[in-house]
């Protein structure tokens, strides 16, 4: 038994799994999934192939590719069990909640089912059909079935908005989900694999992420994104807003990263596409993101305070059409193709995920009765 | 990059005062400082809730008020009914309480942990169990006693009769005994849940998950199946000689961090010999054959009885039905999961490790898709 005596908070820097599916390189700024470097995946490949990636561990061919998308859309149905449930939920639930708990009674079952990637594919297929019911009922409009003809990103639009969006559009979503679909052991990955650890199910497993994801520390922070861009307002009071935001010890959103020493992969991307997509909150954002670089340089020279991937993430959902309390969920659609795999992967060769804590409470001693306690 | 251990073994994680486990001798220490032997004999499970939460054993007072907010949490609301009502009836309990559960919590807006919502959510455990057992048999649910202790009311919520206090007795002990656990892995996923910043109901529901696994919370379960295997105490020997030839693992028997008897099933082993005389006797035969073998593979291995072994044994004598074991396991941890996700909102700091990278070089071009 190895042991590493000294408490690591976080356990940043500790190594809790060996992976094959995604490798952030922090130093380099490089994201790639199982061998890709992402710049090269993010606009050539379909989110459906780039599942396929981390599930297989490599690119599909066309027939497979043709397989995996009749299989999403042939599962893309909620359950009525599912449907039940979404309909008891108040219409003003926090969505990340309703995907928690659709999610789980979607996937429930009789007996204890090993991981695999049809199930993974199940999953993956219901989480937009689950967003979008949601999402309709919260306006007061009929459900929209799902239909098979659409790809993964198209289909979750139009079960939205009732109607086809633009090719531009469909893309930029589509974009959206391969840059998202994976990044190392994040938190809520981490989740999944400690679940999964433990020989539960895949459903479990997803459900524990989606609660982690939630967590403003993590997926839970792109609306407040936008939040902040509109209380800064225009490009020139940006300087102002932000030194005077600071001296009340506000958090600038959208900035900082454990890992990356450099500027994100994914945010380079996503802050081009926020150029031809989203003119006006690119010019703000950009604003803000010079500003908030350098107050945040002069505060510590010495952290590498690079802009995330929720800052742009932020501009190219609205740009999408995607309500602000429908982002964190749309990253969930995405990242549910890297949780499903991580699991895969725990699964072939695991061990459980159990730590140990340093106890720093009071030395023993004897408990009283009830009557002699005061 | 630092070494991989795997599974985490031997790493530290968080520092915590909710519990300890003391592996090499087989101590454990509840809040406060207090050994779980020397809790046993006074204190309910509400106590060792309270404990766990503050960090003190309840006045007669506190305790009182305790027992009033557990009380007026137990029903289920609108959605929990209607989720728990749109499901199989023969689901996995497990899967239920998960389900149940995230739908109790699902709320409008994010809310940081708190104390009130953890009783709360402590609470709803007995009625989502005894509602999920009824159901199992066609049965309507029944209400939530005010009047009865949060052991009693898992009885009654599930037979629907006055619960036996010899009976009672059993499962309290039961959930006082299990309520914590260190960083086991139910546990320590609330924990990383809870270092998003997420909410009280996301990290329960994902201690849910990971309790349902096998290698967790689902060894009560096996164990009482193995022992139905084995049938009887003549059998024991034969039984496991053939199961261990197989390669077959022996549920009950093993723990990562005990080198020495677990002090819960010592209390356990010494219960089941009047709670369940008969399945007690196959039991402490089963063990003594399964140690000696075990021994003789390996005599490095500090190869002990765990707490599963004999909870399954006590269980049955309380008249828990197995399906439920698991599920009760989770309506005990459900007050450490919640102290644990408390205490570390003190000093929140996302849980988010490194990983080895054992995949292709990176570099490599992606081919069209025309051309694979």
């Amino acid at each position: 038994m190895s042991t590493n005596t000294s408490y690591v908070p976080g356990l940043e820097g500790i190594v809790a799994s060996q992976t094959a599916i995604s490798m952030v390189d922090g130093a380099n700024g490089r994201l790639v999934y199982q061998g890709y470097v992402i710049a090269d995946l993010a606009e050539e490949m379909s989110f459906e192939e780039v599942a396929f990636l981390l599930w297989e561990g490599r690119l599909p061919t066309r027939a497979e590719l043709e397989a995996l998308s009749l299989e999403l859309a042939a599962n893309r149905s909620l359950t009525q069990a599912a449907n039940i449930t979404l309909d008891a939920l108040p219409s003003d639930t926090d969505p990340m909640d309703v995907l928690r708990s659709v999610v789980s009674v979607q996937g429930v079952e009789h007996r204890l089912a090993k991981p695999t990637v049809p199930l993974a594919i199940h999953a993956a297929a219901s989480f937009p059909t689950i967003l979008a019911m949601f999402h309709r009922r919260q306006l007061g409009l009929e459900p929209i079935q799902p239909r098979r003809d659409l790809g993964h990103a198209a289909n979750y639009l139009y079960m939205l908005n009732g109607k086809e969006s633009s090719p531009e559009i469909v893309r930029a979503l589509n974009t959206y989900l391969v840059l998202l679909a994976d990044h190392g052991m994040n938190a809520s990955t981490f989740a999944a694999r400690v679940i999964a650890s433990t020989e539960s199910d895949l459903i479990s497993a997803l459900v524990g992420a989606i609660g982690a994801l939630k967590g403003p520390a993590h997926g839970g922070a792109p609306a407040a994104v936008i939040e902040q861009l509109e209380l800064i307002g225009t490009a020139d009071k940006a300087e102002q807003w932000m030194r005077d935001a600071r001296k009340r010890k506000v958090k600038f959103m959208g900035f900082g990263h454990r890992i990356y020493r450099v500027y994100d992969p994914r945010a380079k991307i996503l802050k081009e596409m926020c150029r031809r997509m989203n003119p006006k909150f690119y010019d703000l954002a950009t604003r803000v993101e010079e500003v908030a670089l350098q107050i945040l340089h002069e505060e510590h020279p010495e952290r590498p305070q690079s802009t995330n991937v929720e800052f742009y993430s932020a501009g190219v959902l609205q740009a999408i059409g995607l309500p602000r309390e429908f982002f964190t969920p749309t990253f969930a659609v995405s990242r549910v193709a890297g949780w499903s795999a991580h699991v895969l992967e725990q699964s072939a060769n695991n061990r459980i995920i159990r730590p140990q804590s340093e106890y720093v409470g009071p030395e023993l001693r004897k408990p009283a009765p009830l009557a002699e306690r005061g | 990059m630092a070494e991989f251990s795997p599974g985490l073994e031997g790493v530290v994680a968080a520092e915590t005062a909710v519990s300890e486990v003391d592996g090499a001798n087989g101590r454990l220490i509840y809040r406060g400082g207090y050994l779980i032997e020397d809790l046993v004999p006074v204190a309910t499970y509400e106590e060792v809730a309270y404990l766990l939460w503050h960090g003190e054993l309840p006045t007669q007072k506190e305790l009182e008020a305790l027992r009033r907010q557990m009380a007026a949490a137990r029903k289920l609301n609108a959605s929990a009914r209607g989720t728990l009502a749109a499901m199989d009836s023969q689901t996995d309990p497990m899967d239920v309480l998960r389900t149940v559960v995230s739908a109790q919590g699902a709320a409008k807006a994010l809310a940081k942990p708190a104390l009130e919502e953890a009783i709360a959510l402590t609470a709803i455990f007995p009625t989502i169990l005894g509602a999920t057992w009824r159901r199992r048999q066609g049965r309507d649910a029944v209400e939530p006693r005010d009047d009865l202790s949060h052991a009693a009311n898992v009885l009654w919520l599930m037979e629907g009769k006055e619960p036996e206090a010899d009976k009672v007795h059993l499962v309290d002990t039961y959930l006082v005994l299990l309520a914590d656990h260190g960083l086991n892995a139910s546990t320590f996923a609330a924990r990383v849940v809870a270092s998003t910043g997420s909410d009280l109901t996301s990290c329960v529901v994902g201690a849910i998950a990971a309790l349902k696994g096998p290698a967790h919370g689902g060894a009560t379960l096996a164990a009482r199946n193995m022992l139905d295997k084995i049938g009887s105490a003549d059998n024991a020997e034969k039984w496991l000689t053939e199961a261990h030839a197989r390669h077959d693992r022996f549920s009950g028997f093993g723990h990562r961090v005990y080198r020495t008897y677990d002090p819960r099933a010592k209390i356990l082993r010494e219960m089941a010999k009047t709670a369940a005389p008969d399945l007690y006797k196959t039991a402490a035969r089963t063990e003594e054959v399964a140690l000696k073998i075990l021994h003789e593979a390996h005599p490095e291995r500090p190869n002990a009885t765990n707490v599963d072994f004999w909870a399954s044994v006590v269980l049955t004598g309380a008249g828990i039905p197995k399906e439920l074991f698991t599920t009760l396991f989770a309506t005990s941890r459900v007050s450490g999961w919640t102290a644990h996700v408390l205490e570390s909102l003190s000093d929140l700091r996302i849980i988010r490790p490194a990983s080895r990278w054992i995949g292709p070089q990176p570099g490599k071009k992606p081919l069209q898709l025309a051309k694979r």
